[in-house]
């Protein structure tokens, strides 16, 4: 019933946007869009300017009292003039570069996927949701569609190495060059200094070149982009971005931290030239315009069919592909992603061969929609492979909100622990394939905590802690009560549909030790936003982990991150505090002995002194029992046609996903051959492989990733 | 006791006659009424219990524990489990006796220690096979049954008793009143029902009771459906208003509520019949609509259109979901859609009518 309505304003739209392309070709009209431009232009590099001018490199705790309102503007320029502050953006000449500086460029690192990739061929891929947008940043920009433009395909100035997991005499993991040509540290300043290629281009042709990083950075801090985070991230985790030369340029963080380079080189450089008319209007400007990027896939504007699919275009002249570490990736030709929005009908096309690979993680489709007796594997058609990746863990489980009535109490939320049966879940639902959570902080290698365990389901333990806390009585349909009849009853809430399932065998078995808890799925939107809103009793969601040395604290558990004023003057818990929506803190805990932890930790620049204060902090966090830990999915289990080709192991150790890194090729004869063979029904050899080199024993996990 | 109107009397005797129609009726009578006692046929509660020489019926009482029944351990403080306890009590003097089907409709039934689709198993007793997280699917059919079948009443006694006395009354006074309440019901009906059911869900608060959450959705479904009525109704006592009976009734100083509620609604009612079983089909269609796009009753309460959703995406893995479901819903619809049409037979007001 909605289509005719959408196909309306589509109509109304292509109209508005023909008669708009109509009028573009008269001359004089052309002539003012020129004008208009050089307007706008002018406009940005003068602000630009403005900003270089007066953005000051404010320390953390000045800039965040200043955001509260604590520092006046006033205050700032006279502490400024006074020469308290120095500015952010800093212009120098090659000559004040330091001496001594030792450059790397990680070129003694293996090449990353398999020398016999072929180029060509048409990899047909699935979106849930037509892209709202091809801005990189801004509302919207964050959806399933992101990868293909940014994560997956932007080059980054480097990156690190996704096979290569070791750690550096320095502490840093390593890193081979993107953008960048190579790099230096110096761990003392805290400074990074980076050189770029000065053969890199962006799609458009345009060099890449440190003015454009400037700009970055620019970006990144003006309001316009309407990104607080990144706004936050640009401002308060640097203290200087430094040009030296076209080419050289170094990045200052407010401490030397292990694995500078996680803040240093993992940025994506925007290409200047394409913002010239950066202004207030910048959602609306830019939404629908592809950036020029420095990966090899490009968007043609008649590629993107709205609403219904998405093409990307391998750019044969891009400046990278001859690189290594980027040589022997990014090998189809086209990217054809169409808009499929149930997973069950994109399930149904890959198995038509419309879409090339699928992903078998969830054992509804591993054993049930595609098992090893279908007919499409064990003719050879569509093979399959289990690859056990080494990545830190999604943290899937159930994040308690410490701040509401009754579970503000331990002995609730410890009961809780004991009455939620994820073990069922995992042996049951997911047929044992996959394994226990044991805290938030699961596959950071010697900074996960060595021997903390998830508290297993025990009734009589659950029903101990429960009557602790006054719930002694079963009311007549089984759930506790205590004496003022308040029934033992909290909602959980989430937006995965497709784990539903795991929740209402959950409720089952919470059930048994008297605990109630009320199902609420939502859209994946509208739950995350309840749960950031501290809206949630129980929220059952993931945060999903990039592969960082070590885990972070503050943003979850920081008690600023929990309530507006958590402490009084006397660092008594203020008792008229209220929780503070939009931060990562999901279980509102505030607790100033963690908060001490927290700040020493996030100060700290010593690998043993921060694994030390890791483990403490976790062992805090179990005590406080706010979080029921999940399940971990150790491996990435996928389906594909025979023509989809793959490196010799399968895939590198920090996938996330298996065409994370575009490893893959297509080869169109053997796809030519598969599609004769159906027809004529002539078999293959049946392949179904499981790929267990990185595989870790999660239930030992201390000698993990960091080896 | 009940005097019948001759005329009402001939049209029930023509109703009998249309012999499809009435079996439907008799038949959906008789489930509706048996699906009350769901709990004593289908269900993870025994029927009857004899422990030591003690009897007990479980199947309406609070939650018993295991204690109750003699056993240790966790057991004891865990609610009872009824199919293990007759296993326990195998071999001894004690009996548990369970339900025709001994499962209800939220128990996970791990078959070889995998929760997952099974096909129907007599043995088992999973007579239509499992759902995705091992639930019988003959158990939630007939619990997605009953609350559909008495939400489609519950709605179609609201909407009547709204729309035509609104009608009623629109027809009867005229003028300012009529005119008022056309307005308002042709903007009303241009409210989408369908998104008012996803706001007003998407901002009450899941911490509601089931049964409650169902009350309110019947509440939206009625608020935003009366309105189709009112203009049948209003065009029917435009016409019995200028009829003479009415002249006469209220010559003989009848006074409004008598005169519409004596007179001229047992007249009309006949037309306002044959709508009734169609507004049956549309409740049962939209609850199960709403269902299948996830708007309708909470998880994991059992209904059909959530079986239809869960079927549709096991479309090959596991057939014999979506087929239960859809069969249940198809001969649902079917039995009301026969009952309608005998209705509407036998109410014909061109057969029996006394004003020709």
């Amino acid at each position: 019933m909605r289509h005719p309505i959408v196909n309306t304003l589509t109509t109304v739209l292509l109209v508005g946007l023909l008669t708009a392309c109509g009028s573009g070709s008269d001359p004089a009209d052309d002539a003012a869009a020129a004008a208009d431009f050089e307007a706008r232009k002018a406009n940005m590099l003068a602000t630009m300017q403005e900003h270089f001018d007066t953005k000051m490199s404010l320390p953390p705790a000045v800039q965040e009292a200043f955001e509260r309102g604590e520092i006046s503007p006033e205050e700032i320029d006279q502490r400024t003039a006074a020469g308290e502050f120095e500015k952010f953006f800093r212009f120098k000449t090659p000559a004040d570069l330091p001496t001594g500086l030792v450059w790397e460029d990680g070129s003694d690192l293996p090449d990353i996927g398999s020398p016999n990739a072929t180029k060509g061929g048409t990899f047909y891929g699935a979106l849930s949701d037509f892209p709202r947008t091809l801005r990189l940043i801004g509302p919207d920009s964050n959806g399933s569609f992101r990868p293909w433009i940014l994560d997956d395909t932007r080059m980054q100035l480097g990156r690190r190495h996704p096979n290569d997991t070791s750690i550096d005499a320095n502490g840093n993991f390593r890193y081979f060059p993107g953008v960048a040509e190579a790099w230096a540290v110096d761990k003392e300043a805290a400074t990074v200094y980076v050189r770029l290629n000065p053969a890199a281009r962006f799609s458009d042709g345009e060099p890449v070149t440190t003015d454009d990083m400037m700009f970055t950075f620019y970006f990144m801090q003006s309001p316009h982009i309407q990104a607080p985070w990144y706004n936050n991230n640009y401002q308060r985790n640097y203290t200087n971005i430094t040009r030296y030369d076209e080419h050289t340029f170094s990045m200052t963080l407010p401490e030397s931290k292990p694995n500078i380079f996680s803040r240093t080189l993992e940025i994506g450089v925007l290409p200047m030239h394409f913002f010239y008319e950066y202004g207030e209007d910048f959602l609306e400007r830019y939404q629908w315009r592809f950036v020029p990027t420095t990966g090899p896939y490009v968007l043609k504007d008649e590629d993107l069919k709205k609403g219904r699919s998405v093409t990307l275009t391998r750019n044969d002249d891009w400046w990278a592909k001859d690189l290594k570490f980027w040589r022997n990736r990014y090998n189809y030709d086209r990217v054809h992603l169409t808009v499929i929005r149930d997973s069950a009908k994109a399930f149904e096309a890959f198995k038509k061969g419309e879409l090339s690979i699928a992903n078998l993680s969830l054992p509804e489709f591993f054993y049930e929609k595609l098992p090893a007796n279908d007919p499409l594997v064990t003719n050879g058609y569509v093979h399959r492979s289990v690859f056990y990746n080494d990545v830190p863990r999604p943290t899937y489980g159930l994040w308690i909100n410490s701040g509401r009535p009754l579970l503000n109490n331990r002995d609730i939320r410890v009961g809780i622990n004991y009455a939620v049966n994820y073990q069922k879940v995992i042996d049951q639902f997911f047929r044992g394939d996959y394994t226990r959570m044991r805290t938030t902080a699961d596959g950071y290698g010697e900074f996960s905590h060595p021997t903390l365990k998830a508290r297993p389901f025990d009734v009589e333990r659950a029903l101990d802690h429960f009557a602790k806390a006054g719930f002694t009585e079963r009311g007549p349909d089984g759930v506790l009560i205590n004496e003022q009849g308040q029934r033992l009853s909290f909602t959980v809430n989430t937006g995965y549909d497709s784990l539903q399932g795991t929740l209402t065998i959950l409720r089952e078995e919470a059930l048994k030790a008297g605990l109630e808890l009320r199902l609420e799925i939502l859209d994946g939107t509208a739950s995350w936003k309840k749960t950031q809103e501290k809206q949630h009793d129980i929220a059952f969601v993931a945060f999903n982990v990039s592969p960082e040395m070590y885990p972070r604290y503050w943003e979850t558990y920081h008690s600023v991150n929990a309530y507006d004023q958590p402490w009084l003057a006397d660092g008594s818990p203020n008792p008229e505090r209220k929780l503070k929506p939009q931060t990562n803190n999901l279980q509102s805990i505030a607790n100033a002995e963690l908060d001490k932890l927290i700040e020493a930790y996030r100060a700290s620049d010593d690998v043993d002194e921060m694994k030390r204060l890791a483990f403490a902090m976790e062992e805090l966090l179990y005590e406080d029992a706010s979080f029921v830990p999940g399940f971990v999915i150790p491996f990435l289990r996928t389906g594909y046609w025979r023509w989809v080709q793959w490196p010799e192991d399968f895939n590198v150790k920090l996938a996330r996903s298996a065409n994370q890194f575009k490893l893959a090729w297509i080869d169109r004869e053997l796809e030519e051959a598969t599609r004769n063979a159906r027809r004529s029904g002539e078999t293959f050899p049946v392949v179904d492989r499981v790929f267990d080199r990185y595989r870790v024993n999660l239930d030992t996990p201390a000698t993990a990733a960091a080896q | 006791m009940l005097r019948l109107n001759p005329l009402t009397v001939r049209k029930l005797k023509r109703f009998r006659e249309i012999r499809r129609g009435y079996y439907s009726a008799i038949l959906l009578a008789a489930l509706t009424v048996l699906s009350l006692f769901s709990e004593l046929m289908v269900s993870d509660r025994a029927v009857f219990i004899s422990y030591e020489g003690q009897w007990s019926f479980p199947t309406y009482s609070d939650v018993e524990l295991g204690a109750k029944y003699g056993l240790t351990g966790t057991a004891a403080v865990t609610p009872v489990d009824y199919r293990a306890l007759q296993a326990h009590f195998e071999g001894t003097d004690n009996m548990v006796i369970m339900p025709f089907v001994p499962w209800g409709p939220y128990t996970n039934d791990a078959v070889d220690g995998v929760l997952r689709a099974q096909p129907p198993d007599a043995e088992r007793r999973h007579y239509l096979g499992t759902d995705t997280t091992g639930r019988d699917v003959l158990s939630r059919l007939i619990y997605g049954f009953r609350t559909a079948i008495f939400f489609a009443v519950a709605f179609t006694a609201l909407t009547y008793a709204i729309g035509v006395s609104i009608g009623c009354a629109m027809g009867y006074f005229g003028g300012v009143f009529d005119l008022l309440f056309q307005r308002i019901i042709e903007i009303w009906s241009n409210i989408p029902f369908l998104y008012m059911v996803i706001i007003v869900f998407s901002v009450i608060p899941s911490s509601f009771e089931v049964s409650t959450r169902i009350a309110l959705l019947l509440l939206i479904m009625v608020l935003f459906s009366w309105t189709g009525l009112t203009y049948y109704m209003r065009t029917e006592t435009y016409k019995e208003k200028a009829r003479d009976y009415t002249a006469a009734a209220q010559v003989l100083g009848a006074g409004t509520v008598r005169v519409l509620f004596k007179h001229i609604l047992p007249n009309t009612i006949a037309t306002m019949m044959t709508f009734i079983p169609f507004t049956v089909v549309s409740a049962i269609t939209a609850i199960t609509a709403l269902d299948f796009l996830g708007w309708g009753l909470p998880p994991p309460t059992p209904s059909i259109g959530e079986l239809l959703k869960q079927g549709t995406a096991n479309l090959t893995t596991a057939p014999w979901i979506v087929t239960s479901a859809f069969v249940a819903l198809v001969f649902i619809l079917a039995v009301v859609t026969f009952i309608g049409e005998a209705v509407r037979e036998a109410f014909d007001p061109r057969k029996f009518t006394l004003y020709r």
